[in-house]
């Protein structure tokens, strides 16, 4: 077995390892982009008068905030055939990529849908009041004027999310997903030197996080220039 | 002379707070209408009823050919009303997110479907007016109070409102910034453009006014020409708000 940690394999695993990285793209761009449009929809329903949707709304994000991420996995993995299967919509042959890409993107709309709506709600009553006075529709004042001052205010906690997400797609391996974690896991059965590839993906992560994290700060010094009160 | 903007019988109540109780206003072309009255007295309840930032309980609003019931006007109804007037705020409101010029461009671009460069033509010309010409490009936020409220008049203007409605537009200024924003409104009252402002500032509601209301606990008490109501008030309760005014501004002097 030579030695436990050999420094030496940590290069040689790389590039299987960091060739399976789209696939942690992937999830996270399905968490983003799903994400994002169910969590507006999650927002409006919220934000909305009729108290019967606000309430869906507001129990689907605590049920979703208040479970672990690899437990909605898991029934969105099991339960949807099932849910589907009855209205007569088989999806038992599905590629198991796609009820992860389903899971992430209906996790993280909850959370998406908290920071929208925080964001939505700090922009002063008197801008959207405004934007109503000088004619612009309801959609057209919060599309023009409410959305953008919210997306601003909302940078920091966007940028926290979706690092956090990209750390939430080392769970898909438990599914068989074959990301970087999943071909980590593979080498390690294979070879029996388990710490070198998890030592390379988590330089991966780190350098990841590290680049998003410069970024956001960029954008908000782009974005906020001259705007911010 | 013809009415540019009715308003008949309006009520309000928040709760069970009844703020107006059935007030009638009517405003003709190019007049300037000075609405007084102490705190409370619905004042600024009014003018958000009439462009609908508030929905009244009762009454009836005509505006040129267009006539609605508060209660029953639909967003079409409401969206052409918002078209036709403009608002001035006591604490400006203008966008944050957008420089001067593109403060003034957005109610004409985005709904009237001006086109962009004509309205950053109007949107310059309308700064410039108002002593602006060299802030187009500067955010709220870079600008005095006295500087985004004449942003905020000059968007109103550009959009050629019938009416345009001011809700004590320097009450929430510094005292040496007031001077500038009462300069941009006699300019905009010599235009002949037709005013509706709440205003505190007395020795200015006399000299711009051509008509003078007196509002108390939601209800128009008296209304006249500036010299009869200022001067000759018939009413007790109008005339000790004067006093109690012209204490005011004994002592502030
Ligand atoms: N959104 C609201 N909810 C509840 N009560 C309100 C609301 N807006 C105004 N009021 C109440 O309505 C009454 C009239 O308020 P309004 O702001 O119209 O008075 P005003 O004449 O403009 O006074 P001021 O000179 O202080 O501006 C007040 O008693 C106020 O507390
Ligand atoms: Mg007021």
């Amino acid at each position: 077995m030579g030695k436990l940690f050999d420094a030496a394999l940590v290069l040689e695993y790389a590039p299987p390892i960091f060739l399976r990285f789209h696939v942690t793209l992937a999830i996270v761009a399905a968490s983003v982009v799903g994400g994002t449009l169910l969590g507006l929809l999650l927002t409006a329903a919220q934000l909305h008068r009729t108290p019967g949707l606000s309430l869906a709304a507001a129990g689907y994000i605590s049920f979703v905030r208040g479970t672990p991420v690899i437990i909605q996995m898991f029934i969105v993995y099991y339960g949807l055939p099932l849910a589907l299967y009855r209205v007569g919509i088989n999806i038992n042959r599905w590629n198991k990529l796609y009820f992860v890409l389903i899971a992430y993107a209906l996790n993280n709309a909850a959370f998406m849908a908290e920071i929208i709506r925080s964001a939505v709600l700090s922009v002063p009553k008197g801008q959207s009041e405004a934007a109503w006075s000088v004619g612009l529709s309801g959609f057209q004042a919060f599309r023009r004027i409410v959305l953008p001052q919210a997306f601003l205010t909302a940078l920091p906690a966007l940028g926290t999310r979706l690092v956090n997400t990209f750390h939430d797609t080392s769970l898909a391996f438990t599914l068989g997903i074959l990301d970087m974690l999943g071909q980590a896991q593979a080498i390690g059965v294979r070879t029996y030197h388990v710490l070198e590839g998890y030592v390379f993906a988590a330089l991966v992560f780190v350098a990841v996080s590290l680049l998003l994290e410069k970024g956001f700060t960029r954008a908000e010094a782009a974005f906020g220039r001259g705007v911010k009160k | 002379m013809k009415s540019v903007i009715q308003i008949k019988g309006v009520r309000k109540s928040f709760g069970k707070n009844e703020v107006l109780k059935g007030v009638s206003l009517d405003v003709k072309t190019g007049e300037v209408v000075v609405i007084l009255g102490p705190s409370g007295s619905g004042k600024t309840t009014l003018l958000r009823c009439v462009n609908f930032l508030e929905n009244a309980d009762d009454g009836e609003l005509t505006i040129g050919e267009l006539s609605v019931r508060f209660r029953y006007a639909g967003k079409k109804d409401i969206l052409t009303v918002r078209r036709r007037t403009a608002m001035v705020f006591q604490n400006y409101n203008l966008f944050s997110n957008k420089t001067a010029a593109e403060n003034v461009m957005e109610g004409l671009v985005t709904a009237r479907k001006v086109p962009a460069a004509e309205a950053r033509e109007r949107a310059e010309r309308e700064l410039a007016k108002v002593g602006l010409g060299g802030k187009r490009d500067a955010y709220p936020s870079q600008l005095s109070g006295g500087q985004q409220q004449r942003v905020a008049i000059a968007r109103a203007v550009a959009l050629n409102p019938e009416v345009i409605l001011f809700d004590e537009p320097t009450s929430a200024l510094d005292p040496e910034l007031v001077g500038e924003v009462l300069a941009v409104m006699r300019a905009v009252a010599r235009e002949g453009i037709t005013m509706v402002v709440v205003t505190h500032e007395m020795s200015f509601a006399h000299d711009i006014a051509n008509h003078v209301v007196f509002m108390d606990d939601g209800l128009v008490v008296e209304e006249g020409a500036p010299k009869e109501i200022f001067f000759h008030p018939k009413e007790e309760r109008t005339k000790q708000f004067l006093d109690r005014i012209q204490l005011k501004y004994d002592y502030s002097i």
